[in-house]
Formats: structure tokens, C-alpha cells, sequence
């Protein structure tokens, strides 16, 4: 059994009772509304998102022992994952932040995050958005 | 039963909706008779080809050499190795006939329609051997500088040409490249993966000297394709990958090699889908291949002018004897969105960069999205698909 914070939880179940796949990509893309708006300005290599078709940048500070999440793409579709990732991560306590698994883009019918592909840039998203979290953490 | 039905994947349902299947550049659905031919192999007549006496090798042997024929009779070719498919066919080129006969400074001729897959092998052996390349631009009508073209072949040992691109669909003036290019003593291979599912080829009369595709393309299985070369280049080539089926003896101190196609067959071949191929050469056999293209072409361009008219820019031109692609973008609606809206209704289409970044750069895209139409799609489809593309920009754009 994954552990999800709870405010993920919630968004999985909203997820769950809607059957018809747009109608889960037109909720998707609302959330998009949800993002810490990471300027254009500020995207860079470092910043970038690899392996993504779409453009997709994110930046991770550490303060004051909580993460916190900025973010921006160019597909709504990213946008949209990118708002559930804040819902779920901004706040945090890193080591809890740590815990969660990606799995719950599988669990909400929009992905397959099984195998990082170039057709699933959510994957490689999420494992940077780890990834810089445990070396903000390490320093 | 209908061309359609013959297709049982065609049967099903995607996140509720009916399949429609309008990824054909990327691969095309296979017949029942492909499905049963692989099956049947499998069941009935499993075994390694070219060696053992037994009736199941026999069998096999004759399955597997039966696509080779095929191929030879439908393309009129005097020598076909069996690849993997187009990529290992080109890199066969690269490998089997460039470092046997390509020096530094020698000139290889690409142009910037080209599938990576013709692409990065001759950059590789660019940077092995210092060949020279040189890529003949795309105009903004999409087609090829043809005046840079000419006036690239001085010192031209090789010219490498896609047939039909597979993002925009525009079929080349292969006639006159070949033409130009065997004037001045250059070899010309032909990314023919995009060309032969659509169009008659008479490899021999057409006069390239290297023509590379693959099965899947055409309704047949996945990890096969072939290369057809002429005889004189063949007695050029020289085999890149050693082991079985390839050598006629083998001491501690040397090997010789078969002398025909064998040679650049190592290892064991891909026999059942050889067999599925022949399936599919035989059924693609009969029907009328240029009626069924003008339908598509025709449908490709209807779609191509909806798309215009919603206020999206379509990449390619749609002629006679272009590829039934379209390559669209929306102005505002990003292409990954686009597709996944799409596939929520049952649409199934690609995006990106189709394997063909430096085409991508020369129009000064990142991607598109690209629906292609093969023969089992009806103009019904196409309408459901105008329909739905419209749903989707009324609601997002």
C-alpha cells in the first residue's frame, strides 16, 4: 500500500469516480491552476526536465526544513501534473516528501509511470523533483 | 469479408470509444492472415533454417527464403538481404559498403528530410573515416533545394535520399536524383520505408543502387525489413557482422563467406517473421495499392484543408504521389494536449519530433502533431476525426 499525503489521497479519489478519460484530462488541466509559477526567465539546463517532449522546468528550495515547489511547462498537460506534484509535495518535510511514490498518476487513469519513455516525461519529472529535493537535503 | 475485418485490433474499444488508428507512419496494423501465418509457423514448423535435413528445417528454409522471393518478384530486385528492418538496412550501407569503399575526403550526400535513421549512421562514419557530409536543404514549399542538390554532387561518392518523408508526407524527385547523381559516379540509397507502402516500385528500372525498408510499415510483423541492391554494388560490399549462416568454412587461422545474400545474414534470421511477411506481401498483392493511395491521398488532403480552416498550420502538400500524412500544429493547443484529448476519444495519433529533428529545425518547429492514413481507413474516420479535432479547439483553444 503506497502512502500518499493526504491532500494526494484526495485528489486520487476525485480522480477515480470520473470514468471517461477526457473528462479526467479536463480536471487534469485545471489543476493547472495549482502551480507555483517557476518565471521563464529563470528556466535553464539545470532546471530542465529531461527526456520530456514537452518543455518542462522545476526548481526545489528547501526552507526553513519545507519544500517548497516551482514549476512550468509548456504542454497543460504537464502544467496539470506539475500542480498535483505541488498539492502533494509543497510543505512538506523533506524525508516525508521523499516517501511518496510515483505511482499515483497510474492510480488517477492519466499515465503509465512505470518506465521513463520519451512519451512520459511525468516520470523523469518526478525523479528530478526527488532528486533535487535529497540533494538540497545532503547538500 | 470486408478489408477492414480482416483486421482484428480494428474491433477494438480505446478508453470507451471505437479505435481510430492514425499512427500508420509509425506502424500499420497487421491481417489476420499475418497473425495466422506466424502462428501456424510457430505450431507446425519451428526450426533453424539453412542447416539441419529434417522436414521441420526444410519447411522453415522454404518459409523464410519465400519472403526473399517475394520481395525479389513484387520490387524486381536481383539481390535482397533480409535486415531488421530500414535502420540495420541503412547501417548495413554504412558498414558493408562505406568503410569498403568510402575514404576521407570522399563526399556522402544527405538531405535535411532524412529519418535520423539516415542520418546518424553517416555521421558516425563521418567521424571513422573524415567523409565529408553534406545536407541538401528543405524549401519553404517543402520540398528539396533541388539547385543545392546539383551543386552538392561535385566529388558525391554516395547520395542518401528518403523516398517519402515521414513528417510531411512529400514524396521526393527520386527520378531525377538518381539520374543526377550516376552522372557523376555516385552511389544512391533510398530510405524507402515511408515509399513502399504506398507506391509501386520497380527497383531495377527506378536504378538506385540501394533500397532500404521494413516489413511492419505494410502490414507486416515488426523486426524484419530488407535491402535491395543492385548487382554491382553488391560485389562491392563486404560483410560487417560475422558468425553463422554467413561463412562457407572456418579454421583457427581464417574464414571465407558465402557469396550470396547470406553473407550479411549472421546469426539466426528472423524466420517467422519472414513468414508473416510473405503473408502480408501476398495479401497486400491483392488489392489495387495505387487506387487504394489516391483514396488516402485524397482523404489526407480533405483533412489537411479542415485542419487549415480551424486555423492550424499543416506542414506538406498532399500531390498524387505524396504520402497520405498530415502534419499539423495549433496555434495555441500544445501537440502533446492535443494527442492526449485525442486518444481519450478513441484517436490515435502521434507527436514530436518524428525521428527528423534537423527537418524540424530547418522549419523551426519543435514538433507536430501527425495523423497518417493507411488502407484501412474510411472517409468516415476522417470526418470523425475533423469532428472531434474541432470539439477540441472550440473547447481549449
Amino acid at each position: 500500500m503506497s502512502f500518499y499525503p493526504a491532500a494526494l489521497q484526495e485528489l486520487i479519489d476525485e480522480f477515480k469516480e470520473i470514468d471517461d478519460k477526457r473528462e479526467r484530462l479536463e480536471y487534469l488541466f485545471e489543476l493547472a491552476e495549482e502551480v507555483n509559477e517557476f518565471p521563464t526567465s529563470q528556466w535553464s539546463d539545470a532546471t530542465r526536465v529531461r527526456g520530456c517532449q514537452s518543455e518542462a522546468h522545476v526548481h526545489i528550495e528547501v526552507d526553513q526544513g519545507l519544500v517548497h515547489f516551482q514549476s512550468g511547462a509548456d504542454a497543460k498537460m504537464v502544467q496539470g501534473m506539475m500542480g498535483i506534484l505541488t498539492i502533494a509535495l509543497e510543505g512538506l518535510a523533506p524525508a516525508q516528501a521523499l516517501m511518496i511514490p510515483p505511482d499515483f498518476a497510474e492510480a488517477m487513469g492519466l499515465l503509465n509511470t512505470l518506465t521513463p519513455s520519451r512519451s512520459n516525461g511525468f516520470r523523469n519529472m518526478f525523479d528530478k523533483v526527488m532528486a533535487d529535493i535529497r540533494q538540497q537535503v545532503e547538500g | 469479408m470486408s478489408l477492414r475485418d480482416q483486421f482484428p485490433i480494428l474491433q477494438r474499444q480505446v478508453n470507451g470509444y471505437p479505435l481510430v488508428y492514425l499512427d500508420n507512419a509509425a506502424t500499420t496494423q497487421k491481417p489476420q492472415v499475418v497473425l495466422d501465418a506466424m502462428n501456424h509457423y510457430y505450431a507446425h514448423s519451428n526450426a533453424n533454417v539453412h542447416r539441419a535435413v529434417h522436414t521441420l528445417a526444410g519447411e522453415a528454409t522454404e518459409g523464410y527464403e519465400a519472403c526473399r522471393t517475394k520481395l525479389k518478384q513484387r520490387y524486381n530486385a536481383e539481390r535482397v538481404i533480409i535486415t531488421s528492418g530500414t535502420t540495420e538496412a541503412i547501417n548495413l550501407v554504412a558498414h558493408g559498403w562505406g568503410r569498403a569503399n568510402l575514404q576521407k575526403g570522399d563526399v556522402v550526400v544527405l538531405t535535411e528530410m532524412e529519418h535520423h535513421s539516415d542520418i546518424v549512421p553517416w555521421q558516425m562514419l563521418a567521424e571513422e573515416r573524415g567523409v565529408e557530409l553534406r545536407y541538401v536543404p528543405v524549401l519553404s514549399d517543402f520540398t528539396l533545394d533541388m539547385d543545392v542538390f546539383s551543386a552538392s554532387l561535385d566529388g558525391a561518392k554516395l547520395v542518401c535520399v528518403v523516398h517519402t518523408s515521414n513528417v510531411l508526407g512529400v514524396r521526393n524527385p527520386l527520378e531525377a536524383i538518381v539520374e543526377q547523381s550516376h552522372a557523376v559516379g555516385a552511389r544512391v540509397l533510398i530510405d524507402a520505408a515511408q515509399g513502399v507502402p504506398h507506391a509501386s516500385i520497380d527497383f531495377t528500372d527506378f536504378g538506385p543502387d540501394f533500397m532500404a525498408f521494413s516489413a511492419h510499415k505494410m502490414c507486416g510483423p515488426t523486426g524484419i525489413g530488407a535491402l535491395l541492391v543492385t548487382p554491382s554494388a553488391f560485389d562491392e560490399m563486404q560483410p560487417f557482422m560475422g558468425g553463422g549462416d554467413m561463412i562457407e568454412t572456418v579454421t583457427t587461422t581464417g574464414s571465407t563467406y558465402q557469396s550470396n545474400e547470406h553473407k550479411f545474414e549472421a546469426g539466426t534470421p528472423r524466420i517467422a517473421e519472414a513468414i508473416g511477411w510473405s503473408a502480408a506481401l501476398d495479401w497486400m498483392a491483392s488489392f489495387d495499392l495505387d487506387a487504394e493511395h489516391a483514396r488516402l491521398v485524397d482523404i489526407a488532403g480533405w483533412v489537411a484543408q479542415q485542419l487549415r480552416d480551424m486555423g492550424m498550420t499543416v506542414y506538406g502538400r498532399h500531390g498524387p504521389d505524396d504520402a497520405a500524412v498530415v502534419s499539423f500544429l495549433h496555434p495555441t493547443i500544445n501537440s502533446d494536449d492535443m494527442a492526449h484529448l485525442l486518444d481519450a476519444r478513441g484517436f490515435a495519433v502521434r507527436t514530436g519530433h518524428h525521428c527528423a529533428q534537423p527537418l524540424l529545425q530547418r522549419l523551426g518547429i519543435p514538433g507536430t502533431v501527425r495523423a497518417s492514413f493507411y488502407i484501412y481507413n474510411t472517409r468516415d474516420e476522417a470526418e470523425a476525426f475533423v469532428a472531434e479535432m474541432r470539439d477540441i479547439v472550440e473547447t481549449f483553444a
